[in-house]
């Protein structure tokens, strides 16, 4: 699907000019260009390890897929909106940690026969955190007037630190032990919470592209000025977008919860980074007004399978950075040649 | 309450050498290393080989105040180690002053903390370097103001201003995880065995000083263990979790993991539940976290390497209040405390003991 897709409408309202070469076409294509790379890293991988092409794999890609797509797509959202989400990590840990200590206490206490409706309680812990985190960035933003960066940086030093000293940097383990059981692939290579988050992803790409909600997002970080022109009411809006980032960083921290059993402070820290990444990666531009879900799913896939792929090869996983700091320089490359092939606004 | 805490100094002081400790006591020479992984099952009945016979004249350390700066509040370890601290001051009537960065364990941050630290005028400074060589600087100024110096569990380069530095065997710890896993595979020399190792940095001297361990005795005791792979995890339990699943996937006849630290246990410890492969590949972990601890009862994690946090903080308060009292003659110059292994036989009073407080 992502092969057809077509450059996302630029902001300033001009058109990919006719193509004047193939390869101005192609480059315009990042979600083409992204796939063709994802699946070189497979054969790539695959022969330098056969094992690497592997339903087992496959399983373990999904796994770290699953918790960075959902961070990714919330930023992929805050930066279309022309903003940044500095705090979605450390909400990952925050909202681990806080929904494991409600877990365990009604685990031990009177929930103690009914693993799933205490798990369920603690994704309802994860989704009010997280949007509670999303709705005092928006404030900040909206009404302290901080910028982004700023607001955004502050509730992350707030939440770990606060993760930290809840949890005095143990894990928090304790909760239904029914939670790693979900972890292992149940249809090939998808675990049933990694099928949720593919749902979610979908209805992520909906809201993002089909719906009122996306054509808001667009318009605001294309031009704030003209959006409120336009009547929409940016205040609003933006809350709504935070809050959205909260959402899916709080889905997240459930998700490693699920997959280690236990809520660690230490979990998530440095994944806004990794998000970005994954968002810069799919062909979003930071200065907001453009992105496309699909290219940041298939960024977050590019990520996770590079990990595993130098796990596999036995090559040290340090080099991911290298990787990943390669890949950011071609993508953020081409977005530029991009923008100045659009011609004049 | 002084005559109580001498007597129950040094409860698990430096086994390698009772012997070593015992000279050392009598005669007034302030230089013994014991850093022998061998002698290491003396442990606790060497209690007695307490330095403090040294005959010290009653002094009164009331008031006196002892810091500590330590390396991240945010870790058990350390809030281990301050039960043993504030316990001990307490006894002697000191005033404990507790200090460090909250989460980060870095020179940069620690540096400034040891100056404010210094400017509250304590009379004892026990130091935890977060970089042997960055701290340095900090240890001459405390001495040039008259401040007793010691570290505990790492230690500046030069040890010339430092009073004492009594530190857990983290090679000693290595070497034990290494005796643990084996036991823990059946090991029979001829079979050859596959091993991973988590951890979590590549420069923590008690990850290097871990390795090198483990990788000694393996190569001396166990020649047909292999270690297959090695990763670090940024003290990410995602991490750890992602390493060990790839590694499940790569290695389907892995027989053990050692991980190296909390983080990287509990990593393993999910890996190996979701893949249903627990008690089926041994899992060697370190640091006696609570809830480690209950993993080790349910089969999951095959033992626990512990470290005594509280008992490195108690040794170090007793040593600089003998250096206030000027009684320098019962000081160990370096003190190591080996570590000790839990396992699913350990008895419920070394559980409580060597659990940490979290």
């Amino acid at each position: 699907m992502a092969t057809t897709e077509t450059h996302s409408p630029n902001p300033a309202g001009t058109q990919v000019v006719v193509a004047s070469s193939r390869f101005k076409t192609l480059i315009s294509n990042q979600q083409f260009i992204l796939l063709i790379v994802w699946i070189l890293m497979v054969i790539g991988f695959s022969l330098i390890n056969h094992i690497f092409f592997s339903v087992g794999v496959a399983e373990n890609i999904l796994l770290d897929w699953a918790p960075l797509v959902l961070i990714a797509v919330g930023e992929l959202i805050v930066i279309i909106s022309g903003g940044i989400d500095l705090s979605v990590g450390a909400i990952v840990g925050f909202t681990g940690v806080i929904s494991a200590f409600a877990m365990r206490s009604l685990y031990e206490g009177s929930l103690a026969e009914q693993p799933y409706l205490v798990l369920a309680i603690g994704v309802l812990v994860c989704v009010i955190v997280g949007l509670l985190v999303g709705l005092i960035n928006s404030l900040l933003i909206n009404y302290a007037k901080l910028v982004p960066f700023i607001a955004t940086l502050v509730t992350l030093g707030a939440c770990s630190g606060m993760a930290l000293v809840f949890t005095k940097g143990a894990p928090v383990m304790g909760g239904p032990r029914e939670a790693i059981a979900l972890s292992p692939a149940w249809i090939g290579p998808f675990s049933r919470p990694v099928l949720i988050v593919v749902v979610v992803v979908l209805i992520l790409w909906a809201f993002v592209h089909k719906a009122r909600f996306g054509r808001y997002t667009f318009a605001i970080g294309s031009n704030s000025f003209a959006a409120r022109a336009a009547g929409i009411n940016v205040k609003r809006h933006v809350t709504k977008v935070y809050m959205l980032s909260g959402l899916m960083a709080g889905l997240a921290g459930f998700f490693f919860y699920l997959r280690l059993g236990s809520g660690a402070p230490t979990s998530g820290l440095g994944n806004e980074l990794d998000a970005i990444a994954a968002v810069v990666i799919g062909g979003a531009a930071l200065t907001g007004g453009v992105g496309r879900v699909s290219g940041t799913v298939l960024g977050a896939l590019i990520l996770t399978t590079v990990t595993s792929g130098l796990i596999i090869s036995g090559v040290d996983p340090q080099w991911k950075r290298v990787v990943v700091a390669a890949l950011i320089a071609i993508a953020a490359t081409l977005q530029a040649l991009r923008k100045t092939e659009g011609g004049a606004s | 309450m002084f005559g109580t805490s001498k007597a129950s100094r040094g409860l698990i002081v430096a086994a390698g050498a009772a012997t070593l400790l015992l000279a050392a006591c009598s005669s007034s020479s302030s230089s013994s290393t014991t850093s022998s992984a061998a002698a290491s099952s003396a442990a606790a009945t060497s209690a007695s080989a307490s330095s403090s016979a040294s005959g010290s004249a009653a002094c009164d350390v009331t008031g006196k105040k002892v810091a500590f700066v330590m390396g991240a509040e945010s870790d058990p370890f350390f809030q281990a180690m301050k039960v043993g601290a504030a316990a001990e001051a307490q006894a002697k009537g000191m005033e404990l002053i507790w200090q460090g960065d909250a989460k980060e364990y870095s020179p940069a941050t620690q540096i400034p903390v040891v100056d404010q630290v210094l400017a509250q005028k304590p009379d004892a400074l026990v130091l935890i370097p977060t970089d042997p060589k960055a701290l340095q600087p900090s240890v001459a100024k405390a001495k040039a103001a008259g401040v007793i110096v010691a570290n505990v569990d790492t230690k500046v380069e030069d040890l010339t201003d430092v009073t004492t530095f009594i530190t857990g065997d983290n090679a000693d710890g290595g070497a034990k995880a290494a005796d643990s896993l084996a036991g823990a595979i059946g090991y029979k020399a001829g079979t050859k065995y596959k091993v991973v190792v988590g951890l979590s940095s590549e420069t923590a001297t008690t990850n290097v000083a871990r390795l090198e361990g483990f990788k000694k005795a393996i190569a001396e005791k166990y020649p047909d263990i292999e270690i297959v792979d090695v990763a670090y995890s940024q003290s990410k339990p995602e991490v750890a979790n992602t390493n060990i699943n790839n590694w499940l996937t790569k290695y389907p006849d892995l027989n053990g993991i050692f991980a190296i630290d909390g983080t990287n246990a509990q990593g393993a410890a999910a890996a190996l539940q979701a893949k249903g492969l627990a008690g089926k590949v041994a899992l060697v972990g370190y640091d006696a976290y609570p809830d480690n601890v209950k993993l080790v009862k349910d089969g999951v994690i095959t033992s626990l390497i512990a470290q005594v946090p509280a008992d490195e903080a108690k040794q170090a308060v007793d040593a600089v209040a003998d250096a206030l009292c000027g009684n320098t003659a019962g000081i160990q110059k370096e003190v190591v405390i080996p570590n000790f292994t839990i396992d699913k036989n350990t008895s419920e009073a070394d559980l409580k003991k060597y659990t940490y407080v979290a």
